[in-house]
């Protein structure tokens, strides 16, 4: 396989083409705007439509009506923008439409800067818009990681027909690294026999966000449970090294695993016991090897690029069985490994 | 108004701020302010104006200034007018306060247009000012409704198949003229004493109030920075940019060039347009834009008539 050198954001979007998605639809913001200029020059290529919209609220609604109408759609925004694509998405997720949304994240709230965050895990892993919705969300820890994971979103967002969301960020966006791509999928495959193509010699079918009637409502809102339950129940994924002997697990996904990571290695060289869970789909989150670790005795060090939000999805699923420690930054700074590494020693 | 009394003026804005050497909009700014004899409020949209002048704690603005996200420069403004009107009606207040708003034509044309139409319509009285540069210059020159047929962009890209952008400028003053507000005009960087006569008439006008002007991106049009107003100027010339306004519904030309220059001068000038030129001349297309320019030109006559 041959390993090619590519920016996160233009891997992203090739590995989205390679997945199946033949329909994009962006808007500039930065640090994310490799995504639609290299869709604009690639997209034509294969047949497919990228169109730049002219807002972020009309892209996420193009997606809704590509997605519906069976296409492999996605859009990508960053932090304000995607804040302005709530509205759609909600929409989206009770329509039960696949659809994959991409969030190069940058620092905020507000206008905020151009730095790495991770501020938007809430936004991400809660729902985001209105209503008790959830989106599958996966985190890519590399370069090679955003062409696997967009490629497996399309994929889980198809088989739940819900939209799923990669949680990327600016660093992750504009590093290099090398990647090797996957094949082209063949489009035959990709079957959405629930999609509203013209009704043809079929049954009618319907793609609907409206519960007028309280009891159609209710009906809408079980079944969405019912399936995010199942995609808690089997689609929990996450990464674990060197977690056996470790008396201290670090937590952390995306850029700040990489920090923890190298934070783990130096302390490993003073002979400190420390691993790292890193999760790989930040929503379903993987409860239940926290809950195991922490019933084995371990004690966790959340580290994150925001002044702390997976921690309490953290501290949930240790539920007093142990100690949760945290290391944050506020937006616009990224944590030194040296930081990571002296909160560390000051825990062990 | 005369040269001698301009350069008399207090700069309400002053230089050291960090746009690009040979950048429009910090031309149409100092002749905009140069015009206000009032305390003025200005508000501005996200974009290179924002993130040049106003880094906080560093500021080229001598006025107060608030700046909001991309598409709302129209609804914060229409916003503090609102509170001022209170203010005055209670007596709180009994200065005249003027205000404006800058826009980018990326925050103007596209997401922004809906704010912008609703504090038109709602009729406060601000001045907004698109300066439009035809591209989404802050993020890396992508195509706008803004950006002219032909033109190679980030997302427009040039290709064996694509000669640019494909779909015809959006006629953002028309659509502004429509709204039926009492002052609307186009103007130009180039023409800085019509520029400033139009701002003097908009901020003297008891209502809400438009001007769209010309200002160049040298980094997507790609000109030399010292040719930046000279070729405004060409756009002007060749009428692909006319200069006019639209008083209380009446339609006024401001400008007509002697001779009427070939657009494809103005083309030929920016490596935005390289390709139509280059390796060989894609005579059929620039024929096209020339009828466009011609056509749009003539209606512009006759609503001037």
């Amino acid at each position: 396989m041959e390993k090619i050198m590519m920016k996160g954001n233009e891997a992203l979007a090739e590995g989205a083409i390679r997945a199946g998605c033949r329909f994009f639809a962006g808007y500039p913001i930065t640090p994310q705007n490799e995504v639609p200029e290299y869709m604009s020059r690639r997209m034509p290529e294969v047949d497919g439509v990228f169109l730049q919209a002219e807002s972020e609220v009309s892209a996420i609604n193009m997606v809704y009506g590509a997605g519906g109408a069976g296409c492999r759609a996605m859009t990508s925004s960053s932090s304000p923008g995607i804040s302005l694509k709530q509205e759609g998405i909600s929409y989206i997720a009770c329509a039960q439409v696949p659809c994959v949304i991409v969030n190069v994240a940058r620092g905020g709230p507000g206008l905020g800067g151009l730095t790495s965050s991770q501020a938007d895990y809430f936004q991400a892993t809660k729902g985001g818009g209105h209503g008790d919705y959830r989106l599958i969300v996966f985190s890519p820890g590399t370069v090679q990681e955003m062409v696997d994971l967009i490629g497996l979103a399309f994929d889980k967002a198809d088989e739940y027909r819900n939209p799923a969301m990669i949680l990327s960020d600016a660093i992750m966006g504009q590093m290099m690294e090398p990647v090797v791509l996957p094949e082209m999928r063949d489009l035959q495959q990709i079957n959405k026999p629930w999609a509203t193509t013209g009704m043809k010699n079929r049954g009618q079918n319907l793609i609907n966000s409206l519960g007028l009637l309280p009891e159609d409502l209710v009906r809408i809102n079980q079944e969405l449970q019912e399936k995010y339950k199942r995609i808690e129940a089997n689609e929990v994924r996450y990464a674990v090294e060197d977690v056996d002997d470790a008396d201290l697990v670090l937590v952390a996904y995306g850029t700040s695993s990489r920090i923890a990571r190298s934070a783990m290695g130096l302390a490993r060289k003073e002979g400190k016991k420390v691993g790292l869970l890193r999760p790989i789909t930040l929503w379903p989150f993987p409860k239940q090897p926290l809950a195991d670790l922490a019933a084995a005795g371990k004690r966790f060090l959340v580290v994150e690029m925001s002044v702390g939000q997976m921690v309490e999805d953290v501290i949930l699923a240790v539920n007093d069985r142990s100690k949760v420690d945290f290391f944050g930054v506020p937006n616009g700074a990224v944590p030194t490994v040296r930081q990571v590494y002296n909160r560390i020693m000051e825990i062990l | 108004m005369k040269l001698q009394e301009l350069t008399e003026k207090p700069d309400l804005f002053t230089g050291g701020h960090r746009a690009c050497a040979g950048c429009g909009f910090p031309i149409l700014i100092r002749l905009v302010m140069s015009v206000v004899d009032t305390p003025v409020v200005v508000g501005a949209a996200t974009g290179c104006l924002s993130v040049t002048t106003a880094l906080y704690p560093y500021s080229s603005w001598r006025v107060p200034f608030i700046h909001n996200a991309f598409e709302n420069a129209a609804a914060t403004i229409s916003g503090v007018e609102a509170a001022y009107c209170t203010f005055k009606r209670r007596g709180r207040l009994n200065t005249e306060i003027r205000f404006i708003a800058f826009g980018g034509d990326g925050g103007t044309y596209d997401i922004g247009l809906q704010s912008l139409s609703g504090t038109m319509e709602r009729g406060h009285r601000i001045l907004y000012i698109c300066y439009d540069n035809g591209a989404y210059a802050n993020t890396g020159i992508q195509r706008s409704s803004a950006t002219p047929r032909g033109a190679n962009t980030t997302t427009t890209p040039v290709g064996k198949k694509s000669y640019g952008k494909i779909r015809p400028r959006k006629n953002l003053t028309y659509i502004m003229a429509d709204h039926g507000i009492p002052y609307v005009a186009q103007a130009a960087i180039s023409h800085w004493r019509d520029l400033m006569t139009k701002t003097k008439k908009a901020l003297e006008t008891e209502g809400p109030s438009f001007i769209n002007v010309m200002a160049p991106c040298r980094l997507s049009w790609g000109n030399n920075p010292q040719e930046t107003v000279d070729l405004v100027e060409e756009a002007v010339n060749s009428c692909c940019w006319p200069l006019f306004e639209v008083e209380n519904g009446k339609w006024r030309l401001n400008f007509k060039p002697k001779t009427k220059t070939p657009y494809h001068h103005w083309l030929r000038r920016q490596t935005r347009f390289r390709h139509l030129f280059h390796p060989t001349e894609n005579e059929e297309l620039i024929q096209d834009l020339q009828a466009e320019v011609d056509r749009n030109w003539e209606e512009l006559l006759s609503r001037c008539q």
